[in-house]
């Protein structure tokens, strides 16, 4: 059974601080998407908010229309992971697993047999009389997970549950957990702070900054096509240069950079460029280039760093600070000039804020 | 040279504890052992004294009770405490610590003024009429019991908000979204984990009640003795004192044994105690 | 934890802290009655019973005792504590596990069994003089608070502070003093307070101890609750109130009452 999750317009204070406003957000049925930001971004609050640990000052919740926001936390048959796995330490994993099947008033060996289950389908079958205590991080997740997976919830939600183990388990199990869920097709929630975790495993991501959604999208659109500079900046575009179209021709706008310099921008490279805008880059969109005829922003070149797949120049020019790579085959010095062509493939243009 | 430096900064305080509290609580318990006439002799006697059975008996009884009133009443303000909104609660720590920082005689002599014979709670039976006479209330078990608990309650209840703060409230919530109610994550989640220190609060109580002297001196005087003050009595008023070593000796071996089987139970019931 | 509490709790729970503050009042109440026995409610409001404690004798010399034990003892515990406290978390791999009990002996031994054998081993059988005698029993009394709560302090100490100050010029015994101190002093006061408290209102061990000539005030509050029973025992403890509340004063202006929870 999927079913979607609608966040309408919620506002939501700790005392007297307002810490999300006018929220809204839907989850389609059988979608994972991820709450991707900071600490204090609000994706915790929020994932609150649905679980039944705070209360909203106005909006609605619902789960497959179903109104949830009066409901209390125990009464919502939602799945939570949490970020410490809060196993109860007091009870074997078998035990844990069934916890929530022994609320549901489902028989002892019932219980112990749906518990097993799940905990081979986590690949933890042998565990079952283990006591939390003796396991190790990785093993307490999947408990956890199983633990959440077992009541067959119509909601999952994921509070960082990766943020405690080790880089390479991290990736290891947000893979299984992607699986699981692909397998199941539970509509899920993630929240992390982790980028390259919400964008490997999630159909769609919101990224959220001071309580408030800046952009959702899939994970290729937020790439590639960022809706504003805050969003830009988050997923890598570290160059942000204001621009200012002072001629158009045909297809092609030419558009002054801060220092006087004119770039042209054809439209069908770059796509339609309005008068003002904001021309966003990764460091590898600015090629570093020792020749001063060809088209790009002068520069004087500072500390040069090795990336292993290009060198990075930190670059002083009259937009200011900016960062781009060049190419390990020409080597340039601290020092010398050099010149930042737009690569447009790595770039995006924003509208100005 | 590092060794050196660490013994030197412990040494003086553990040749204090040793020199001033092992070797002469040791020579006490030893002394009971060289009777002439047995090694167990002095304990023999003590237990075929039936006046001395009595107060051992006693003084068990009156341990056990205030045991488990404390442990109810703690657990109750306790519960309260750990639950209770910011200002109200450091209120009720107040509350619930000064007791402990007034002096063992004045928590028991308040007793003196509610029990006595023109004290508080005959005047108020008196007035509603429920009785026409002072009831005699002092020096009895009762009154030794009432005030037991009136001295260690603040006690258990320290230990119990530590425990029950000690819950990560993340296992409150997890118990939650899986569908069990406030009655039952309390029965399932929160009351399993609050056992050990229930434990130790209760040893504590224990130990301490069956150890007393200026309450039972107090409120029990000689009609009430119990262990402290029969110690007390032999050691200093008829001087007495293998007769007398033989209640250290039991006091001893009893809280040490209890305190360790209690640990011993404790860290078995719940992997996460931290005794 | 901050959940709800059901309602007959709260009435419950009112019950249970109005009966453990109560009693208090009571004295402070009976303090005050212009009565020759102990009254409450006050009958008639009058202040001699507080300026009796200072006409009588005994109740001067005993807090003028009680007082020089609990500084000295305190001070003591202290001396030989903090040193103690600090090997046990500097070198906590070096030191035997079972050496942070040794400090904590006093309050595992039942106290009356502490008293009397100090009394028979050192009392008469060295025989050292009482104030002595009375002095060693209340600083190793009150040692495991000078140990545990300068510990707690410590716990929470970065030690790698000690050797940056010692890799730039300091030497280890001005560290020691200029470094580290300074930092555990709130752990420092706290142990101080707890102590003085636990010495100033001690029986248990002081019973034993007493002789001819030298007692401590709650001893001699015994005494005197044995002949006389007026409001004089009142007022005299709520004068012993009246200076744990001071002393609480001092702790919540420096540290925060929350401290003496752990």
């Amino acid at each position: 059974m999927t079913v979607s999750l609608e966040i309408n317009s919620i506002t939501a204070h700790y005392g007297t601080t307002k810490v999300l406003e006018n929220l809204s957000l839907l989850v389609k049925a059988g979608e994972l998407v991820s709450l991707l930001g900071a600490s204090g971004c609000g994706k915790t609050t929020t994932l609150r908010l649905v679980a039944g640990f705070l209360t909203p000052t106005s909006g609605t919740i619902a789960l497959g229309g179903k109104d949830l926001t009066r409901l209390p936390a125990y009464r919502r048959d939602i799945g939570l992971v949490f970020q410490n796995y809060a196993l109860f330490p007091h009870l074997s994993v078998r035990d844990n697993v069934a916890f929530g099947l022994k609320q549901r008033g489902i028989a002892g060996v019932e219980r112990s047999m749906k518990a097993d289950d799940m905990l081979a389908r986590v690949g933890l079958s042998a565990l079952g009389a283990r006591f939390p205590s003796e396991l190790s991080g990785g093993q307490k997740q999947r408990v956890a997970l199983a633990r959440a997976l077992v009541i067959e919830p119509p909601l999952l939600m994921f509070d960082e549950p990766l943020s405690n183990l080790d880089a390479k388990l991290r990736v290891d199990m947000r893979v299984e957990i992607r699986q699981l869920q692909r397998a199941n097709g539970t509509t899920s929630v993630y929240v992390t702070h982790d980028q390259e975790e919400a964008f490997s495993i999630s159909d769609r991501v919101a990224i959220m900054h001071q309580g408030r959604i800046m952009q959702f999208d899939t994970p290729e659109e937020l790439y590639q096509r960022p809706a504003n500079a805050f969003v830009a900046r988050f997923v890598g575009f570290e160059n942000l240069i204001p621009m200012k179209v002072v001629a158009r021709k045909g297809e092609v706008a030419t558009a002054q950079a801060p220092g006087g310099v004119t770039l042209d921008f054809p439209q069908r490279r770059f796509g339609a460029v309005p008068d003002d805008f904001v021309l966003a880059t990764r460091a590898d969109g600015l090629a570093v280039s020792a020749d001063p005829a060809s088209a790009g922003i002068p520069c004087r070149l500072g500390l040069r760093t090795y990336l292993g797949r290009a060198y990075q120049y930190q670059c002083e020019t009259e937009a200011g600070h900016l960062i781009a790579n060049g190419s390990l085959a020409e080597p340039l010095a601290s020092g010398s000039a050099a010149r930042l062509v737009p690569v447009p493939e790595q770039c995006c243009v924003l509208k100005p804020e | 040279m590092k060794n050196w430096t660490c013994w030197a900064l412990a040494a003086p305080a553990t040749i204090a504890v040793v020199v001033f509290l092992v070797i002469p609580v040791a020579s006490t318990i030893l002394t009971t052992f060289g009777d002439p006439k047995g090694v167990f002799a002095p304990y023999i006697a003590f237990y075929n004294s039936g006046f001395r059975r009595t107060v051992l008996y006693r003084t068990l009884e009156i341990a056990l009770i205030t045991t488990a009133i404390s442990l109810v009443l703690g657990f109750l303000a306790a519960w309260i405490v750990a639950n209770a909104p910011g200002r109200i609660k450091s209120i009720l720590i107040i509350a619930a610590v000064f007791p402990l920082l007034t002096g063992v005689v004045i928590r028991s002599f308040a007793w003196m003024i509610i029990l006595g014979k023109n004290g508080i709670l005959n005047s108020f039976l008196l007035w509603t009429g429920a009785i026409t006479e002072p009831l005699s209330m002092l020096y009895t078990e009762g009154a030794v019991i009432v005030a037991m608990v009136y001295l260690f309650t603040p006690l258990m209840i320290l230990t119990l908000v530590g425990v029950l703060e000690g819950i990560p409230q993340d296992l409150v919530q997890a118990s939650m979204s899986l569908g069990a109610g406030p009655a039952a994550t309390f029965r399932q989640v929160i009351f399993p984990l609050a056992v050990p220190g229930l434990i130790v609060g209760a040893v504590l109580v224990f130990t301490g009640s069956f150890t007393s002297y200026a309450t039972p001196q107090i409120l029990g005087g000689e009609q009430q003795m119990m262990m402290g003050t029969f110690l007390y009595q032999r050691a200093m008023v008829t001087f007495d004192w293998v007769g007398a070593s033989t209640i250290p000796a039991v006091m001893i071996v009893g809280t040490f044994a209890v305190v360790l089987v209690m640990s011993r139970i404790a860290q078995r019931l719940n992997p996460m105690a931290v005794s | 934890m901050s959940g709800r509490i059901h309602p007959a709790l709260v009435v419950f729970g009112a019950i249970v802290f109005i009966f453990l503050v109560a009693p208090l009042f009571i004295i402070v109440g009976a303090s005050v009655s212009d009565t020759p026995y102990l009254a409450f409610p006050p009958r008639g409001l009058t202040l001699q019973w507080f300026w009796n404690i200072f006409a009588i004798e005994a109740f001067r010399s005993t807090a003028i005792t009680s007082l020089q034990l609990a500084v000295l003892g305190t001070s003591l515990s202290l001396i030989i504590g903090i040193p103690a406290a600090y090997a046990l978390n500097r070198y906590r791999v070096e030191l035997p596990k079972w050496l942070s009990t040794v400090y904590v002996l006093p309050i595992l031994v039942p106290e009356i069994v502490f008293g009397f054998s100090l009394m028979k081993s050192v009392s008469v059988g060295l025989g050292t003089p009482i104030f002595l005698s009375l002095l060693i029993g209340h600083a190793l009394l009150v040692l495991p608070y000078s140990v545990r709560v300068v510990s707690a302090s410590l716990a929470s100490f970065d030690f790698s502070v000690e050797e940056a100050a010692i890799s730039l010029g300091c030497p280890p015994l001005k560290t020691f003093f200029t470094v580290l101190l300074p930092n555990i002093r709130s752990g420092v006061i706290a142990a101080f307070i707890l102590a003085f408290i636990t010495s100033v209102n001690d029986v248990s061990i002081s019973v034993f101890l007493t002789g001819p000539g030298i007692s401590t005030l709650p001893i001699q509050i015994l005494a005197y609750m044995q002949q006389f029973f007026d409001p004089t025992i009142a007022s005299v403890s709520v004068l012993l109130m009246i200076v744990t509340v001071a002393v609480m004063g001092v702790v919540e202006a420096t540290l925060g009452l929350t401290f003496l929870a752990k």
